[in-house]
């Protein structure tokens, strides 16, 4: 875990916390939250990230202990899984524009239940956890994209049918990309390796 | 031009869980394989147990037999790429305990629930039983495809998280370097370059077969969220086809390892080689759609593209390995012994068994021969005299006493026993095919009943042979696990 100078780390967190302010804006929330796409595929990724990165922020012996007192990293990427899915639910959506208390709810669980768990569980995981989390969460995006777009009637009382049809295309095509992108990352960079051919051993 | 010798590696015994695979793929074949003898039985009149009966044992032959292909080929692959690269012991056995998982919920489905609807699982057939299965049963099949799909994706990423590690990135692993500049000699080894390609397109095509379960499982219970007929068709055949052939790709790498101890000469991943393994990558993808040529409302320009890439994937892996196999063994002073007889039989069953489907890829021939008894003679012969039989040659070699012990008599009548009665049993099928028989159970004419009665009784053989396959292997199988020389050495080599 590579340490980032305090300076530097302060200044980035202060980035963080005036893009977390500008997103609960009231104008900015307003348009954001104007559109499905831009509620479900803006807003919320980027509180998440929020999340994500203001945890790598923390000092590396802060995150150890984090993560120890949480159990590892299962019990947090299963918490991550459960709160990501509550608020890809339209009811979770409506309910945020229609009730402030859900609405708070919403710019604290996802920075604090979804960013910040994946961030203390993400380097422990390996890549085979992570690639799990990867493909699980590209073929969620892509069903749920799906659903958006086969379901017979409007999912949300706050959006229209067209505001649905836009968000799932939207998904489905986004699921592509990040699927294209994670495996393309496969093709290039590493380390150059010794004789290709050598036997590992037993 | 890079020059190639043979170096000599060590033979190492197979892990306990590379034996489990094994066992598991042996047992579950041999079940498999009465299941299509009842299933030939019944259509020959010798037997009756009714059209549902008939589906239900086809339903389990397919899933089953592509799942125990599946796990066999996976079983090769991961016994000689550990020789490579680091692998993790425990996913390989989560995704065999995954797999009987799967497996449980499938047999349940069927035997239980009685879903019969195909391993195709084409939508909307599950759904729309007509109260022959309820939705649950049909759910839990599906379930456990997702269970299984499950498994292999965790084995996958853990070969992709090896490979990474030792070659820094696929495409390192596929020898691009060597294929596109210059050719060094140190492409990696013919074993990585598949595990790799098999990685890539089976991630791919488990992705897509994880999405279109899924959909198919919310529409099963809320059928208000409808899907596209033709684009669940299109998922479920682009996963389905990517995931059988990648079964083949993986178990020909003991091909490309065994064979050339018994040589005592290099597979080459030259040029050849590379390009050809890179092309399969893409065209495994794009192939998919010369299943689907009868099917006219599929967009055409799918069809023109499952036609010409059905055409274009026949050659590459296959000609360059077939090639390779002739060229490694032509005047090698070989010692032909069951493994090695059996590996070498192997290509000419995977080349003969594509032949039929390249045939039925021509868009005209396939109007009247795709629902023919032509299909499953193609994926028969492909499967059983090319997938499996590489399998029991890599059974064979791994329970070889020593590298001087001389098969017995029985073993040998059982090879060709093995052979003749696998080409008798394909060949009804090709022939069936060829007299327009159809592929449906339904309409089964009297004047059809004579090919199924051959089909049945070369079915027996197989099955007779393939036992003492089997029963050989798991009476070796305490000989497996250890590191000795298995591979005679070639009387060119120690002239």
């Amino acid at each position: 875990m590579t340490a980032i100078a305090p300076d530097r780390a302060r200044i980035r967190f202060c980035a963080l916390g005036a893009l977390y302010l500008l997103l609960a804006a009231p104008p900015v929330r307003s348009w954001l939250e104007a559109t499905m796409s831009g509620h479900m595929l803006v807003q919320i990724p980027l509180l998440a990230a929020i999340g994500f990165a203001a945890c790598r922020l923390l000092v590396a012996h802060h995150q150890e202990r984090l993560l120890a007192i949480a159990g590892g990293p299962i019990p947090l990427v299963v918490v991550a899984l459960f709160a990501s899915s509550w608020w890809m639910l339209p009811r979770a959506l409506d309910d945020a524009l229609a009730h402030p208390l859900v609405e708070v709810a919403k710019f604290v669980s996802l920075p604090a239940l979804v960013g910040v768990p994946l961030a203390l569980a993400w380097r422990r995981l390996g890549i085979i956890g992570r690639g799990f989390v990867w493909t699980n969460f590209i073929s969620m995006l892509a069903v749920l994209g799906w659903l958006y777009l086969a379901a017979p009637q409007r999912l949300c009382n706050s959006y229209l049918v067209d505001q649905q049809e836009s968000a799932g295309w939207l998904m489905v095509k986004l699921a592509l990309l990040l699927f294209a992108a994670w495996l393309g990352h496969l093709f290039v960079g590493g380390p150059p390796v010794g004789n290709p051919r050598a036997v590992h051993g037993p | 031009m890079a020059t190639y010798t043979y170096e000599h590696t060590p033979d190492h015994g197979a892990k306990a869980g590379v034996l489990a695979y094994l066992a598991t793929s042996a047992a579950v074949l041999l079940l498999m394989m009465v299941f299509g003898l009842l299933m030939r039985l019944e259509q020959a009149q010798w037997i009756s147990i009714g059209a549902d009966r008939f589906y239900e044992l086809m339903t389990l032959h397919g899933a089953g037999m592509v799942g125990i292909a599946a796990i066999a080929g996976a079983s090769v692959m991961w016994h000689f790429l550990r020789q490579y690269v680091d692998l993790s012991s425990r996913i390989f056995i989560a995704n065999l305990v995954l797999f009987l998982a799967g497996v449980v919920m499938i047999l349940g489905s069927v035997l239980i629930g009685h879903f019969h609807g195909a391993w195709t699982f084409l939508f909307p057939l599950p759904g729309k039983s007509m109260g022959m299965w309820s939705p649950g049963a049909a759910a839990l099949f599906m379930g456990g495809l997702l269970v299984i799909g499950v498994g292999f994706l965790l084995l996958h990423l853990d070969i992709a998280r090896a490979i990474v590690a030792r070659y820094g990135n696929f495409a390192r692993a596929l020898g691009w370097p060597q294929l596109f500049g210059h050719d060094d000699g140190k492409a990696p080894p013919p074993t990585v370059v598949a595990s790799a390609m098999v990685t890539i397109v089976n991630v791919i095509g488990l992705v897509v077969g994880a999405s279109i379960l899924t959909m198919m499982l919310v529409n099963l219970y809320v059928p208000g969220f409808d899907i596209d007929p033709l684009l669940a068709k299109g998922m479920i055949y682009f996963f389905g086809h990517i995931f059988i052939n990648a079964t083949i790709y993986m178990a020909v790498i003991a091909v490309y390892e065994i064979l050339p101890r018994y040589t005592q000469r290099p597979w080459k991943s030259n040029k050849v080689f590379l390009a050809s393994w890179t092309a399969s990558t893409l065209m495994v993808m794009f192939i998919f759609p010369h299943h689907l040529l009868m099917d006219f409302a599929f967009p055409k320009w799918m069809l023109v593209m499952g036609h010409v890439i059905g055409y274009l994937n026949t050659v590459p892996i296959l000609v360059v390995t077939g090639y390779g196999a002739l060229m490694i063994v032509y005047r090698s002073g070989i010692r032909w012994d069951m493994a090695s007889k059996l590996l070498f039989l192997s290509l000419f069953g995977w080349a003969a068994g594509a032949m039929p489907a390249f045939i039925d890829g021509t868009i005209t021939v396939n109007y009247v021969m795709h629902n023919t008894l032509w299909v499953p003679g193609h994926f028969h012969t492909y499967l059983l005299l090319g997938m499996v039989t590489m399998v029991f040659g890599f059974m064979y070699y791994l329970g070889k006493p020593d590298h001087e012990a001389d098969d017995r008599l029985l073993d040998r009548i059982a090879f060709w026993l093995f052979t003749s009665s696998v080409l008798g049993f394909t060949l009804s099928f090709l022939y069936s095919g060829k007299e327009s028989v159809a592929r449906r159970y339904a309409a089964h004419l009297p004047e059809w009943v004579p090919y199924d009665r051959i089909g049945a009784v070369f079915a027996m053989l197989v099955i007779a042979s393939s036992l003492l396959f089997i029963v050989r292997f798991f009476s070796r199988i305490g000989l497996a696990r250890h590191d000795y020389q298995r591979a005679p050495v070639a009387r060119a080599a120690t002239a």
